[in-house]
């Protein structure tokens, strides 16, 4: 290990080159996960608040698109087994400065979900305010939502994103903005024993509408799995840019130390252990580059959360688990990269010493 | 260690360099190869030496060939040290760190510092000393595992006569003590330090004097 940190002294201008390298990639592969992975987790952990099934047009792509006839949502609270069912509208609309802001339209019996800090719930022509969005157009007393003035009766703190930036409104003023009835049902059951039973008398309510248990639909959710293939296919690019910033960092470092590893070669040191020297260098810039990334990630994870601009949409999360696959990828990543170079040094012939020196 | 070569000939392309060479070396003997350039000596050197195969004939090691001693990364470990014309010492690493890379006893390295006079320069690195200290390190670095015999190209090569004859005179001491060392050279100074001299000439033995 001392040795290794020697040769890394030794040629600190590649070393750093390296690092650099690989340290950008790794906070890559941080912030596409944790990005697309923060997106997922907001969208999700909405959906999942009392809603243990959801109910969507049949066979829409986004639920944005989506349209169903809210009256059926007073139905289905009527079934056995359902502790409420409520309406909403997801839409997206210029407010007032800012060019798109996630609308929600939600039946009175949802308005509980939403923890007030100030305010009452709105009636019709009112709205509430997620707190950062409050914040960033300055505590208006009544904002602007396509081109229809609406008063502020109050404002709530959600700790996802996509509420705490959004607007919320009764079904009724969303309905008209937007023009349908609901986009979906979101409907909480007395046991979870029972959803099964639940979704299919549901389906078989109406052929237009679709209903699922909140998890099957978030993992066969379109939207869902383009940002995580997206997040997936980029993450993969960043593993390769690391890898090859690493085979042609260490080609030219092995390049330089040619002299160095014939003479291992002369004095009988396997393979082996010439590719283990050089793979332990590189791990150990792994291991630094891969703190630096995690702190740089969420440093910069902390300040996306902080600009106006973005409006707390953009909420990444760095969870262990992610921690702890990145680490992984890190190091496979110096391992890889190393190779190639390593058993290029590993076969280096120690003739060519005495060709060097030229008897 | 008794070295036998048998009918060594080698070709670089179409040019032959070593014509075949027969000769058998007793072990702990101070061997010089000397002769002009492009005599052959570096070449039969490398071919002794394992460094390099012969186009045709065969070396034998205590009358067995490499590949019947095992790998050869363990027998150049145990059974022979490399001293080159430019020391080679890895420039990061100290005297002591250079030594140590290829050694299979550690406690051995003190005594032989000690016994190369280079004990006070353990903590040095190799820019921090004289010409003549580096090769005593690289010399050190080739006994260190007390191996049968060293092979050295042109070890004074890029060395005062002071320092020269401080190597020879080092060779001849463990020479005395066991070790042998085969070793190739322009330098004819040699001559008065070595137990064999081999003289080489387009790429065959003229003459061989014993001592």
């Amino acid at each position: 290990m001392i040795i290794a940190l020697k040769a890394l002294r030794k040629n600190r201008f590649k070393t750093a080159l390296i690092f650099m390298s690989m340290t950008v990639s790794i906070s890559m592969i941080f912030l596409i996960s944790a990005i697309s992975g923060g997106v997922v987790s907001m969208y999700s952990s909405m959906l999942k608040t009392d809603g243990d099934i959801i109910v969507t047009q049949k066979g829409i792509a986004d639920t944005f698109f989506s349209d169903i006839n809210r009256s059926m949502s007073d139905v289905v609270a009527t079934f056995t087994g359902v502790k409420e069912s409520s309406a909403l509208i997801l839409g997206a609309s210029p407010v007032d400065k800012l060019p798109i802001v996630a609308i929600y339209g939600v039946s009175d019996n949802r308005y509980d979900s939403y923890t007030l800090s100030s305010g009452v719930y709105p009636r019709s022509g009112e709205v509430i305010l997620g707190s950062k969005i409050y914040e960033s157009l300055k505590s208006p007393k009544s904002i602007v939502v396509s081109k229809k003035t609406f008063a502020v009766s109050g404002v709530f703190k959600s700790r996802i994103g996509f509420e705490d930036g959004g607007v919320v409104m009764g079904l009724d003023d969303a309905g008209e903005l937007f023009h349908k009835s609901a986009s979906i049902f979101l409907i909480s059951l007395d046991d979870l024993g029972q959803s099964s039973a639940v979704v299919a008398k549901i389906n078989a309510l109406d052929g237009d509408i679709e209903a699922k248990t909140t998890d099957s639909f978030i993992d066969s959710y379109n939207q869902f799995k383009i940002i995580k293939t997206s997040s997936d296919v980029i993450g993969a690019m960043a593993f390769l840019m690391g890898i090859l910033g690493i085979v042609s960092m260490m080609s030219m470092v092995v390049n330089e130390r040619k002299s160095e590893f014939g003479i291992m070669r002369s004095l009988g040191l396997s393979s082996w252990s010439i590719i283990g020297k050089l793979v332990v260098e590189t791990l150990v810039v792994a291991l630094l580059a891969f703190a630096v990334a995690l702190g740089v990630s969420l440093g910069v994870l902390e300040i996306i959360e902080h600009v106006d601009k973005f409006q707390g949409y953009i909420n990444g999360e760095i969870s262990f688990a992610l921690v702890l696959n990145v680490f992984i990828v890190s190091l496979l990543m110096a391992v890889v990269g190393t190779l190639l170079p390593a058993l290029y040094a590993s076969r280096i012939d120690p003739m060519t010493l005495i060709v060097r020196g030229g008897a | 260690m008794k070295i036998t070569a048998n009918h060594l000939t080698h070709y670089y392309g179409d040019e032959c360099v070593l014509n075949d060479v027969t000769l058998s070396l007793e072990s702990g003997k101070f061997v010089a190869i000397i002769g002009e350039s492009g005599s052959g000596k570096t070449t039969l050197l490398s071919i002794l030496s394992t460094l390099l195969n012969p186009t045709s004939g065969e070396v034998f090691f205590d009358d067995k060939t490499v590949a019947q001693w095992g790998n050869i990364d363990e027998f150049r470990r145990k059974k022979i040290g490399f001293v080159f014309q430019f020391h080679y010492l890895i420039s990061y690493l100290t005297l002591r760190e250079n030594i140590a890379l290829g050694a299979m006893e550690p406690s051995a390295i003190e005594p032989l510092m000690e016994a190369l006079g280079i004990e006070k320069l353990s903590r040095r690195y190799s820019d921090e000393v004289s010409g003549g200290q580096r090769q005593r390190a690289a010399i050190a670095r080739a006994l260190v595992n007390a191996p049968g015999v060293v092979f050295a190209d042109e070890p004074t090569g890029n060395l005062d006569t002071k320092n020269a004859i401080m190597v020879y005179e080092l060779f001849k001491r463990f020479a005395t003590e066991g070790t042998g060392f085969v070793v190739a050279s322009h330098d004819k100074k040699i001559a008065e330090y070595a137990d064999i001299i081999i003289e080489m000439e387009d790429g065959k033995i003229v003459k061989i004097s014993r001592k």
